[in-house]
């Protein structure tokens, strides 16, 4: 029992109890140097209807939180179909695939700000080498294209990890069911589509259920590239919540800890939803 | 039908060349960049290297702080890693190990942490800190690394430790060791392929993390890599050659470490995510 | 018609020195049960595969009704196969396992409904076209897999060790099952297994493969009863034949038999066969049937004698087995009908029965 006493201790002093506080301060009006004032629930009427700000905020983070786990999950997949099939070279796509999932998203951002550079990045310069000059754009300064630029690089980074885990999923399907389906009439295309996707249901699920929460919590990449802008058009959750707390004109810690746990409602209902919704009741032995 | 399984094949290749010049493009540029001076780069963003300036090495490491940055984030990585493994096998051993009322609740209690957003933690964090006199300090940093990562750490050795015959610890038990020596002596000598496997999950995260660095440090002398690059990108934006030289330096330690250690890293990072 | 035909098949894996299949040569008749046997690693399950599809074949011609089908991919081959895992699929219903295939070629859905259902009534599924397989016993679930490969109303029907992962009372019992079905489709079928009894028992012909090749082809009876060499002789039987080296003394008329300590005249026919060994080594064998213990009523004369001590007794109920050792130190077993009363220890006397002696080089193993 004493094994479990330090990491225990750890989770008390450092999780249980900041969240114990921050639900305290989302009632309080916190200032430094002047004790804490109950304000009630206000807070909350605020965030949830008079806050355009925070209304926009979770709008941007819902759509990377839906868009992006679907995109990174089908283009893993697809890789790792590719992958699959006995082509040369294999392990040497596995790992250069792999490699941007190791990368700190602060140097990420900076490499795919020069990438979306107007004058010299690499789309542009791409579009312009093609001569599709009309379709260059300020990525990145374009309040209708920056989320989408942002999920973008989001989606680069992590393919490869989702390549990789569909492609250890792949793997550990018994063969003698493919098989049956190749006796079974069945052409590439239709083993994937009837067989392997709904084999790997499980698996996929649970990428899709991991990568949602993941993105739900998105803050480094937004920071560094575009901090929210351009007119809040990048404004994620966590962002707005940092911002409220150590950016904001009037010092009150009282706000955005209102902001996190609304947020961390959000999330919670969604992932409890989404995990009741998906727990078949059949097991898929095999 | 041989036609037709080459077309298929080169197909694939197609794609799968293409998909790697997008997932490692960026980073060949950025080290080419690396060994440009920024004028070079002006004149022309994606010519080659000739000739290199391995010089921009030194200099960003000792003109730029980067020394500083670097050191900072071993300490402060070394430290929490070492802190996360203990701590976490200890906790593993004894949820997998011991049936005890609140087992499962523990577990879950810990393993539910996963899923919050780190702004329900940061704000009362900072706070506890700042009251603590650790605001502002890498032990400080290190121990919400260490609270930050411990779920992640305690679930993925508990899967495995669980998964060792219990017939192994009765014996033991039967030889008269203690429960410390049954711990010290079997369940981590065995579960090192697990342990090395959070040992490497728990640095990349740390050695990238920026967030909670970015709210809890303040001084330059104490900031990690991630905040050293940020800071260095407030300062010299148009400077790009030196900010490439920064990037690589702060991804070459991943890197080499990637190449050695692959395998293990991919499987790690994947790790309970096939069911 | 069905008719199968391999000539000159073998199969290479690139990095292995040895063929894991070669240079085989088979005619399947239209109709037939044949039957590979063998143990694990002999091929068989190789070649299978190899007539499914599912392996590139490295030698060799293989023909379906005349037609190479080489380079026809599997699903073109008009086969249908049983796997050992059965292969069912996990997520969708006794029903859409059985209807997937035909869905897949795109034939009328009236069609498949009668077919599943005919299927389905045949093997007694028609209470289960709902479930999904793990919901299934595992003798249900074999029924799905062969009902898989009913509906598609193949030319020939592949089995790769479809009994193994069934317990021993239940194999009996779709064993003939199997049979049933096989007299009821009259369809051309053939069937992997390391079991003898079940060779024995459903197949109209075996054939025997060892390190990759035939050893022997024939009628299961005809196998059993003139193996073609000791790999054979031991394989195919149980308990199997006794094998020992053995001389000979004499020539001619004189010719004579010497094993288990004892003197075996041979016939001239024997003698005749057994005269080109000359000095080469001999393998002398019997089975376990052909050795009784008290000297039989009828025919007495023509039995050989020997004694041997005791070892263990296996009492069956109908049969007994005994294992003794004889004067020459070699083991021998001997099968015997009821229940007798001899102990571990006793000297008995055993009659062997002329008939039943096999002989083999002592070098080669080929039958002589």
């Amino acid at each position: 029992m004493t094994f479990l006493l330090p990491a225990f201790i750890f989770y008390l002093l450092f999780t249980a109890y900041p969240i114990i506080k921050t639900f305290y301060n989302s009632v309080h009006l916190i200032q430094p140097n002047a004790s804490d004032e109950f304000v009630g629930l206000s807070y909350y009427f605020d965030i949830l209807f008079d806050d355009r700000i925070f209304s926009n905020a979770l709008v941007n983070t819902f759509i990377w939180a839906t868009a992006a786990p679907i995109i990174d999950v089908a283009l893993g997949l697809i890789l790792a179909t590719a992958l699959y099939s006995k082509i040369p070279f294999a392990r040497f796509f596995r790992l250069a695939w792999f490699t941007p999932v190791l990368i700190s998203y602060v140097v990420v951002g900076v490499i795919w700000m020069w990438i979306y550079n107007y004058d010299w990045g690499v789309v542009n310069t791409l579009l312009r080498t093609v001569g599709l000059d009309a379709w260059t754009e300020v990525w990145l300064g374009n309040p209708s294209t920056a989320l989408w630029s942002l999920i973008l690089v989001d989606a680069w980074k992590w393919v490869g990890f989702h390549m990789v885990v569909c492609l250890a999923a792949l793997h550990s399907l018994p063969s003698e069911v493919i098989e049956a389906a190749e006796l079974d009439n069945c052409g590439w295309f239709d083993k994937l589509v009837y067989i392997k996707i709904p084999m790997l249901k499980t698996t996929l699920v649970n990428l899709l259920i991991l990568a949602f929460i993941g993105k739900m919590k998105i803050f480094d990449l937004v920071w560094i590239m575009t901090k929210g802008g351009p007119l809040w058009s990048t404004e994620t959750l966590a962002t707005y919540t940092y911002k409220r707390a150590f950016q904001w004109d009037t010092f009150n810690l009282g706000y955005p800890s209102a902001i996190a746990v609304v947020s961390f409602g959000i999330v919670l209902v969604l992932v409890l939803s989404m995990s009741w919704l998906s727990r078949s009741r059949e097991r898929l032995e095999y | 039908m041989l036609a037709r399984n080459v077309i298929v094949r080169s197909l694939i290749l197609i794609v799968l060349a293409g998909y790697t010049a997008f997932a490692a493009g960026p980073f060949v540029w950025v080290a080419i960049m690396s060994l440009r001076t920024t004028t070079e780069i002006s004149d022309n963003p994606y010519g080659l290297p000739f000739p290199a300036h391995w010089w921009k090495y030194p200099e960003a490491w000792f003109n730029s702080n980067y020394e500083i940055y670097f050191l900072n984030s071993v300490l402060i990585t070394t430290g929490a890693v070492l802190l996360l493994s203990v701590m976490g096998a200890m906790a593993a051993h004894c949820l997998a190990r011991y049936k005890f009322r609140g087992n499962r609740l523990i577990f879950f209690l810990i393993f539910s942490t996963i899923i919050l957003p780190p702004q329900i933690t940061i704000i009362g964090i900072f706070q506890i800190l700042v009251n603590y006199g650790l605001y502002d300090t890498r032990v400080g940093l290190m121990l919400v690394y260490v609270a930050m990562q411990m779920p992640l750490t305690v679930f993925i050795l508990e899967g495995f430790f669980a998964r060792l015959p219990q017939d192994l610890f009765d014996a033991a038990r039967m030889d008269g060791y203690s429960d410390f020596e049954i711990f010290w002596k079997i369940t981590l000598p065995i579960g090192l392929p697990a342990i090395s496997t959070t040992v490497i999950l728990n640095m990349i995260y740390i050695w990238n993390e920026f967030l909670f660095a970015v709210v809890l440090l303040v001084d330059d002398g104490k900031r990690t890599l991630p905040l050293g690059i940020q800071r260095f990108m407030g300062d010299n934006l148009d400077d790009t050659g030196m900010l490439a030289t920064g990037l690589m330096i702060a991804v070459i330690p991943v890197i080499v470490a990637y190449v050695f250690f692959s395998e293990r890293m991919i499987q790690g990072m994947t790790a309970g995510a096939v069911k | 018609m069905s008719v199968v035909k391999l000539e000159g098949i073998s199969k290479r894996y690139p990095g292995t020195a040895e063929p894991a299949v070669d240079n085989i040569s088979l005619t399947i008749d239209d109709g037939e049960f044949m039957v590979l046997l063998g143990p694990s690693g002999c091929g068989k399950s190789t070649t299978l595969r190899m007539i499914a599809g599912l392996e590139s074949i490295s030698g060799g011609t293989l023909s379906i009704d005349d037609t190479v089908v080489n380079r026809v991919p599997s699903k073109d081959r008009d086969i249908a196969m049983v796997f050992q895992s059965y292969a069912l699929y996990p997520h969708m219903s006794v029903r859409d396992n059985l209807a997937f295939g035909l869905k897949r070629r795109r034939i009328a859905r009236d069609e498949i409904a009668r077919r599943v259902d005919t299927a389905a009534k045949t093997l007694g599924l028609s209470s289960f076209l709902d479930r999904k397989p793990y919901a299934l016993s595992g003798g249900q679930r074999q029924r799905v897999a062969l009902g898989r490969a009913i509906v598609r109303d193949p030319k020939v029907f592949l089995f790769d060790e479809p009994l193994s992962n069934l317990d021993a009372a239940l194999r009996t019992h779709t064993r003939t099952e199997l049979i049933k079905q096989y007299h009821q489709l009259k369809s051309t079928m053939i069937y992997v297994t390391h079991d003898q009894v079940e060779a024995m028992t459903m197949g109209t012909r075996i054939c025997v493969m060892h390190g990759g090749r035939i050893v022997q082809v024939g009628k299961p009876l005809d196998v059993y009863r003139n193996p073609a060499d000791t790999f054979v002789a031991s394989f195919v039987g149980n308990p199997p034949m006794n094998l020992q080296p053995a001389s000979l003394s004499g020539a001619g008329d004189a010719a004579a038999l010497q094993v288990f300590n004892t003197r075996a005249d041979l016939s001239a026919e024997q003698a005749a066969r057994l005269s080109g060994l000359k000095g080469g080594s001999l393998t002398f064998g019997v089975r376990p049937e052909d050795i009784y213990l008290g000297l039989p009523a009828t025919d007495a004369a023509r039995f050989v004698a020997f004694k041997a001590q005791v070892i263990a007794v296996e009492p069956l109920g109908a049969e007994t087995i005994i294992l003794a050792q004889a004067a020459d130190g070699e083991e021998v077993t001997a099968r015997v009908r009821g229940t007798v009363s001899v102990h571990s220890g006793e000297t008995v006397e055993l009659f062997m029965d002329p008939e039943g002696f096999r002989f083999f080089d002592g070098e080669t193993g080929k039958a002589i």
